[in-house]
């Protein structure tokens, strides 16, 4: 009985905060490494389609928990989708949307009914989309400007008085980084050099 | 001038203008506008390259308006405004705009203009998103890939038509509206994919300099590519773009630890959110 009080005290205190950190879904096959780099152990390959938990992130690594793999490792950030979606979403998704559809997380999740499979607790029914609201192609073809439209966009336009307040409320710092060089092109370059078979 | 006059004389008959007997232009309005085409044969100065920008960007406006959302247009040219100020072009007019459109997709204009479709805004999570789409876009000015496009795709003599500063009347509003409507295609063809692949690798280093999370880029480009291709929104998207797990790739190597000081850049998902929430 005791035992039985032990377990159900740590479910409540391990288990419900492991369930409730980020889940995602492994969407790239991933390789698990033991650390945030590729010179650390291989731990374990991860197939698309797996669920994971996210517990935490380094660069361009996350470090994510399989259950059905019972394996805790770090594989590379863009080969998980995450699922933030929290009880925010539900708050503004009760709200109707002014703009002809739903915005910001309320819309990830209408979106995500039709763009992301779920995973069975779909209750609508299918959104088969005809055709694109604006800018199909077909629309940019026969496009003719909108001048009027365009002025309106120039009110809009910010300046260094706005930018001053919103750097400082977005905590935002301006680093000096250096541009990035392709990888690709050396090994395109490597493949050259290397022989050619007779 | 006759030949100036023949070769606009040609232009406009491809452009079908003279099929149409509702639009009959005076032959004295077409000199002047081909004056002025074919006075920009040299490099484009920054002041013709803001003007064809903002003829195309009113072009792609008049495909999809802008999202009447005053708080929601404000935000994204406050982000954009930080972030292109961090890049080599400062001093462009940089102007940004939200679309009314399901479409998933962002644009840019020479001069420093952007768009991101309301399908794309949707389906960000946080500002550093955000501004890593911005970032890219204003990759392309600042590179001024689509003036190289242009001037691969039509005549120079021709595209450059774009940059006419006045439109006085009617009649020089309807050729130009020809001349922008063939640049505007550019946007359903797409650029040269190599530019797309520069843009990114500029856009995560601009997204750094202005204090974001630069691997944001990597989280949109993931969100994109979970969503089926078959889906109508991403149709534009994916044909003028390359494949979005090859981008995926190049661009998670070409950070790869290069980046990593700056993972811990502002995400801003609370601003972000309270913008994009309903009033």
């Amino acid at each position: 009985m005791h035992r039985l009080l032990l377990i159900l005290v740590f479910s409540l205190f391990f288990i419900a905060p492991l369930q409730a950190s980020e889940s995602g879904i492994i969407v790239r096959t991933a390789q698990v490494y033991a650390d945030a780099n590729i010179g650390s152990q291989r731990l374990d390959q991860l197939p698309a389609g797996t669920a994971v938990s996210v517990f935490s992130r380094k660069g361009g690594w996350k470090e994510v928990f399989s259950e059905e793999k019972a394996i805790v490792g770090w594989v590379r950030a863009y080969q998980v989708r995450e699922r933030t979606l929290t009880q925010q979403q539900t708050q503004v998704e009760t709200k109707a949307d002014q703009r002809g559809f739903l915005s910001g997380l309320a819309s990830l999740s209408r979106k995500a009914s039709r763009f992301f499979s779920t995973g069975g607790s779909s209750t609508s029914s299918g959104t088969a989309t005809i055709g694109v609201r604006g800018l199909s192609e077909a629309q940019i073809k026969s496009a003719q400007p909108n001048f009027e439209e365009f002025e309106t966009m120039q009110q809009f336009i910010s300046n260094d008085s706005r930018l001053a307040s919103f750097r400082q409320a977005g905590q935002l710092s301006a680093n000096e980084v250096a541009h990035l060089v392709p990888q690709e092109k050396t090994v395109t370059q490597s493949t050259k050099k290397t022989p050619r078979k007779k | 001038m006759s030949k100036r006059l023949a070769s606009i004389l040609v232009l406009l008959a491809g452009l079908s203008i003279f099929a149409n007997p509702a639009i009959a232009i005076d032959l004295n309005k077409l000199l002047d506008l081909g004056d002025k085409l074919v006075k920009m044969s040299s490099e484009v100065s920054t002041e013709e390259e803001v003007k064809i920008g903002s003829n195309l960007v009113s072009g792609l406006l008049g495909a999809a308006p802008l999202v009447k959302d005053e708080k929601l247009q404000r935000y994204v040219n406050d982000v954009g405004y930080w972030i292109a100020s961090r890049s080599s072009r400062p001093d462009l007019p940089w102007s940004f705009g939200v679309i009314d459109s399901d479409g998933v997709n962002a644009f840019a204009a020479p001069g420093g203009y952007v768009v991101i479709t309301l399908g794309l805004y949707n389906l960000l999570e946080n500002e550093a998103q955000l501004a890593a789409v911005l970032a890219h876009e204003i990759s392309h000015v600042v590179e001024k890939h689509h003036l190289q496009a242009l001037n691969k795709v039509l005549k120079r003599e021709f595209w450059s038509g774009l940059a006419v500063a006045a439109v006085k009347d009617d009649e020089d509003r309807e050729a130009l509206g020809m001349v922008v409507n063939s640049g505007v295609q550019l946007y359903a063809t797409g650029l040269d994919r190599d530019f797309e692949y520069d843009a990114d690798l500029r856009g995560v280093v601009l997204s750094a300099r202005a204090g974001y999370d630069p691997f944001a880029l990597l989280d949109v480009l993931t969100t994109i590519d979970s969503i089926s291709p078959d889906a109508a929104e991403l149709t534009v998207l994916l044909n003028t773009h390359p494949p979005t797990g090859e981008r995926l790739d190049r661009l998670a190597n070409a950070m790869d630890g290069r980046l990593d000081y700056y993972a811990g850049g502002q995400s801003n998902a609370d601003r972000f959110h309270q913008v994009s929430a309903i009033p």
